[in-house]
Formats: structure tokens, sequence, C-alpha cells
């Protein structure tokens, strides 16, 4: 990735002030109102140093899940959850022969796993408060002044991620960094990523940068190598149209803890409704004709 | 130095086939079809709702109960009136049990109660909780209307002005029951959650058909002569169409792969417990005793009982089917995507 020329003005070592668009110089983006940003997670290049959980959590003042061990690999997060926005999973791949590893990382896989932030996001469609929105950035979030804590978003997530707090009864999940982005900052565990594992930028341009990415490693030879969550691929099945977060990964999206093929719940609603309402209609029929017999 | 040709460092034929080299306009490998695992250490790959079943489950009946009382009261007041007066005074309490108990065990639910207002904000089509908490909120408003002016009017010697004030939230009211007794199948259909997903169509059949045996049966009881014979049969009619709308659905889930979720308690007590002996049972009941006319309140408590039963166990197979990661997955393969033409052969 390429550095913006912006980058030589700042010598200094100290600041004392924010540098306006500060995005421009970490991750070669200006963030603007009205444009859609993302994220690319690259897993073929991430080591699995968990420094985007720990940016998260310092950012965003989220207390820990757990302080034990799991005995899953180096995952001891577990899973995301309402105090956890990111986590990165580790997948240790049976080896074929003890002295023979394959290739490019691929018997041993990490993933940072992140909210989706979906085109058609089935929490938002979910909510019956309003509380979860569409911000100027094309991301999803979580009004915590207005949700009640129905908890109604989190069965409707087909990817396990918004979560209700049992401390405070709010719903709570990945804002990506809805606060930095409005002050022209990177979001944290892009910016904390010491391998451009997370890369954010706007939507179009990860995507674009993504399909490059995928067309190089197949030219490497890493035949498996595929996107998750771009337009027309796993993961943006069933009228999700594309997920604002989206992966690179090189095996099954379940080797990942990802769903194949997941759906748009609200395209159950119509069928639901009117399947219901003609059953109650015709007994109502059949009631209406019993009771005004006269015999 | 080719690997292969060394037979001492070979490495043994994998398991699972390699993913076949694809052709650049494909968008991603294709997979071996069908989902055989492994999970991710077994971890759920969803969340199951965060709602307590016998809460939720209960508002469920509540709402069923007292939306199809206000739909066959008024539809039996209209085509007998005479007949049916003591049928309109039983229904004005039942309709109230919606607003009176559904209602606060809804607010009770939530994890910060207080916000309970927060819900009238918005009017969402995508979201069966909102289009359900306006429907209760009309229903509500019409029942107590109607209850009321019923009451009201029964007590005075000018009544005409307040039974047809009475009858016109009655229509009011039975139009918001058809929506409130099955508004909730879709609420649960329209999540990620593989068993009520599975199914939206029978699952919606199914609520509403047992909502109206459960609005019948309450309002039989109680009740003599040829009133009782015609919501027994009604009854009757709603727990067959109940029935067959319940064999259609485990068809379904059969299908999908996550039929495995019934192995489990809450699936027995879905099996055993609200089909065999709370919507069988009766229906076998109401079978042997319409011609003579029964007497018996059994059939009737046993199609509350059950339909409470079938409500409270399907949160809970709900639940499983999301916590299960092996179902979550067999359920979220491109087989089972709408308009897949080969459904899933997966076992379970």
């Amino acid at each position: 990735m390429e550095m913006h020329p912006r980058v030589r003005e700042q010598t200094r070592s100290e600041f004392d002030t924010l540098i306006p668009d500060e995005s421009e110089l970490t991750a070669n983006v200006r963030i603007e109102p009205g444009r859609a940003y993302g994220f690319f997670t690259d897993t073929t290049v991430c080591i699995g140093c968990k420094a985007c959980e720990v940016a998260c959590k310092e950012w965003n003042n989220l207390p820990a899940d757990n302080i034990g061990l799991t005995g899953e690999s180096y995952d001891n997060t577990g899973a995301l959850s309402a105090n956890t926005w990111r986590h990165v999973s580790f997948i240790e791949k049976p080896v074929l022969r003890h002295d023979l590893q394959q290739p490019f990382q691929s018997g041993w896989l990490m993933m940072s796993d992140v909210c989706k932030h979906c085109h058609n996001a089935p929490c938002l469609e979910a909510c019956p408060t309003g509380a979860i929105f569409k911000t100027e950035f094309d991301t999803v979030v979580v009004q915590q002044d207005i949700c009640n804590g129905c908890g109604y978003c989190v069965p409707a997530c087909p990817f396990g991620v918004v979560d209700v707090s049992k401390v405070d009864g709010k719903a709570h999940k990945c804002t990506l960094c809805y606060d930095r982005l409005k002050g022209g900052l990177e979001p944290a565990c892009a910016k904390s990523c010491p391998t451009d594992s997370i890369q954010f930028g706007e939507l179009h341009k990860l995507q674009a940068r993504a399909q490059e990415r995928v067309a190089e490693l197949h030219a490497l030879g890493v035949a498996n190598a595929y996107l998750y969550g771009t337009p027309g691929a796993a993961g943006a099945t069933g009228d999700l149209q594309y997920l604002n977060a989206f992966f690179l990964l090189t095996d099954r999206p379940e080797t990942y803890n990802l769903p194949a093929a997941p759906t748009r719940p609200a395209n159950r609603v119509a069928p639901a409704l009117t399947s219901g309402l003609a059953t109650v209609a015709g007994l109502a029929v059949a009631a209406l004709a019993l009771f005004a017999r006269r015999w | 130095m080719d690997l292969a040709d060394r037979a001492d460092i070979a490495p043994p034929t994998p398991e699972e086939p390699p993913p076949v080299r694809r052709h650049p306009s494909e968008p991603m490998p294709r997979w071996p079809s069908g989902w055989q695992g492994p999970t991710y250490y077994g971890r759920a790959q969803l969340k199951a709702a965060p709602f307590e079943n016998g809460v939720v489950g209960g508002y469920i009946f509540f709402a069923g109960l007292s939306g199809a009382s206000a739909l066959l009261s008024t539809i039996a007041s209209t085509a007998s009136p005479r007949a049916s007066a003591a049928l309109e005074r039983r229904a004005r309490w039942l309709t109230l049990l919606a607003p009176v108990l559904g209602a606060p065990l809804l607010i009770y639910d939530l994890h910060t109660p207080k916000r309970f207002y927060n819900m009238l904000r918005v009017a969402k089509g995508t979201s069966p909780m909102s289009i359900g908490t306006w429907i209760l909120s009309a229903f509500s408003a019409s029942a107590f209307l109607a209850s009321g002016a019923g009451w009201w009017g029964d007590r005075r010697p000018n009544r005409r002005g307040w039974r047809r004030l009475s009858t016109l939230a009655r229509w009011s009211s039975a139009l918001a029951g058809a929506g409130l007794s099955t508004y909730t199948a879709a609420l649960l259909s329209a999540t990620s959650t593989p068993l009520w997903a599975a199914a939206p169509r029978s699952l919606a059949a199914r609520f509403g058909a047992s909502s109206m045996a459960t609005g019948a049966a309450s309002l039989a009881l109680g009740q003599r002569g040829r009133t009782r014979r015609n919501l027994d049969a009604i009854t009757a009619a709603a727990l067959a169409a109940e029935l067959t709308a319940t064999l259609v659905s485990h068809h379904r889930y059969s299908r999908s792969g996550i039929a495995g979720a019934f192995q489990t308690p809450w699936g027995r007590l879905e099996e055993g417990g609200a089909t065999a002996l709370g919507l069988v049972a009766p229906l076998a009941m109401y079978g042997a005793t319409l011609a003579r006319g029964g007497r018996s309140p059994l059939p009737a408590l046993a199609t509350l009982a059950g339909s409470l039963l079938f409500r409270i166990s399907i949160m809970g197979v709900g639940d499983v089917s999301a916590r299960d990661p092996e179902l979550s997955f067999r359920f979220a393969q491109p087989d089972n995507l709408p308009g897949a033409h080969s459904p899933s052969r997966a076992s379970g």
C-alpha cells in the first residue's frame, strides 16, 4: 500500500494535538460522511497477536470476559460478545506428518473475527426501537441511549455477533469505531494490526484490493484462497447482498466458525404472516358457517 | 524432487478431497457438498435468543388465546346474536388476558424494562416485534373499549349507544386479534435460529391453528347446548389443522438436516408433551364425543395445556438449534437457501 504524501509533513514524534484526517496517514483514506467504509480482513497474513482485541478493548473501554485458559489452541477469548468486539480464532489443522507442513501457514489458520456490518443488516431490520441504525459511513451501530434490551437482534444475527450485556441490559457490538471515524481516525483494531491483516478503507476500494490479493495468492499456488462477504460470494448469500467487513479465507467457512450460506431473516416475515393469517381466516370462515347454520 | 515419488515421506491421502481448482469466473471454491465437520471447538456459531422461554412462551399463549377469542366471539354474535349473549360476556374477560397478563410479561422480559415505551418510537415492516407492538396496542385499546362499553351497556337503561360502540370496538379487536394470534410465528421465523427459520409457513399455520383452538376451547368451558357443540367442532377443526401443519413442519426439519434438535429434553417435551398429549389426545377425545355432545371439560383443558406447552417448548427447541454448531452449520448450507433445488440429504 502506497503512503500518503502528507506523511512526510509529520516529523514530530510527540503530539499535543490531533492530526487532522489522521486516517490519511495511517490507512491512506479520508473519512467523509456519505461514503461506505469497511474492513477487509486478510487471514493469510494474520499472525494471531491479538493486538486488535487489545486495541478494541482499550479504545472502547470494554471489560475482560474470560481471564482463564480455554485449552482451545491460543484462543482464550472464545467468541464475540457484548464486551468482546474483535476475536482472533486459532485453528490448528491436522498435520499430515510431524515434520511435514503445508506451505503458506495452511496448517495453522488465524482469523480476527468482527461484526460484519451487513448491507441488509438483520439486527437492524429486527430492532423494534430503532436503536440500531445505519451511520453516515454505511456501518451498523446500536444507540445505547435508546436500546431497551429486548434482545431480538441477538437471534436475528446470522453470525452470532450481537449480544445483550448482563451488566447494563443493552445490546452491544462493534461500532466500527463510529466515534473515531467522526474524528477522522482509523478504527483502533485496523490501526494496531502489525501485518495489515485488518485493513480499513472505502468499501469498493477494499473489495478491489481483495480481488487482487486473491489473484496474487492463486498465482502463488494457494488455490483455495477466496473472499467471504463480497457481492455474490459465500457469506453474502440469501439477500444479505454484501458485508462491509469481509474476509479472505483459505478453508471452508465453517472452519472459522462462519456460516456458509446465511440468509436475510426479514424475508421470512411475509410468508409467515400470510400463512398464519390464511389459517386463521380459514378457521374463522368455518366458525361463521357453524354459527350461522339454521339446523 | 517430487515428494509424491518418495514412498517413505509421501503424505497419506487426505480424508477430505482438496477443493477443485477453479475457473476465474467462479466466485468461490467448490467445497464438497454438505458439511461433515469439524466445528470450531464445539462452540456455538449462533447466539440463542436471550428470552425467558416460560415468559415469552406464556405471552404467545395468552396473545393467541385473547386474539382468537375476540375473533370467534365476534363471529358468533354476528351470526347468531341471541344465542351468543353469554359467549360475548365470557369473551370480554378472555380478550383482556393479552393486555392485562401478556403485555406485562413482555415488559418483564426486556433487559431494560423501564424503557419499554421505546417500542413505540418506530413502526417497521421488517421487524415482527415492531409489527406485534402495534398489533398488541391496537388490540388492547379496542379490547378495553369493547369490554368496558359492553359491561357498562348491560347496566344502563339506555343501552343502545353503548352496545353500538361495543360492537364497533369488538370488530376492531377481532381484526387485530387475527394478527395477534399469528404474528408471534413471524417473530420467531424472522431470526437466524435454525429451527424457527426452517419452516416459516408451517410454523405460522401451527401458531394460528393453536390460537384458534385455545380461543374456542376457553370459550367452550362452561358453555352448554348448541354453542358448546359449535365451539367443540371449531376446536377439533383447529386441532386437526394444527396437526397437519405440525407434520409438514417436522418434514421440513428433517429435510433441512436439523431434526436432531428434537432428540433433547426440549424436543421430547414438544413431541411427547405438546403434540402427543396436548394435540393428538384432545383431538381423539373430541372425535369420540363430538357426535354425542360431550360434557367433559377434559379435552378443552388438554387443548389449553397443550398449546401453552407447545409455545414454551418450541422456544426451547429453537435455543437448542442455535447453540448446537452442527445443527447451525447443517442448516446454513447453500442447499437450504430459498430457491435452491436439491434440499440437503444430511441426516439428523
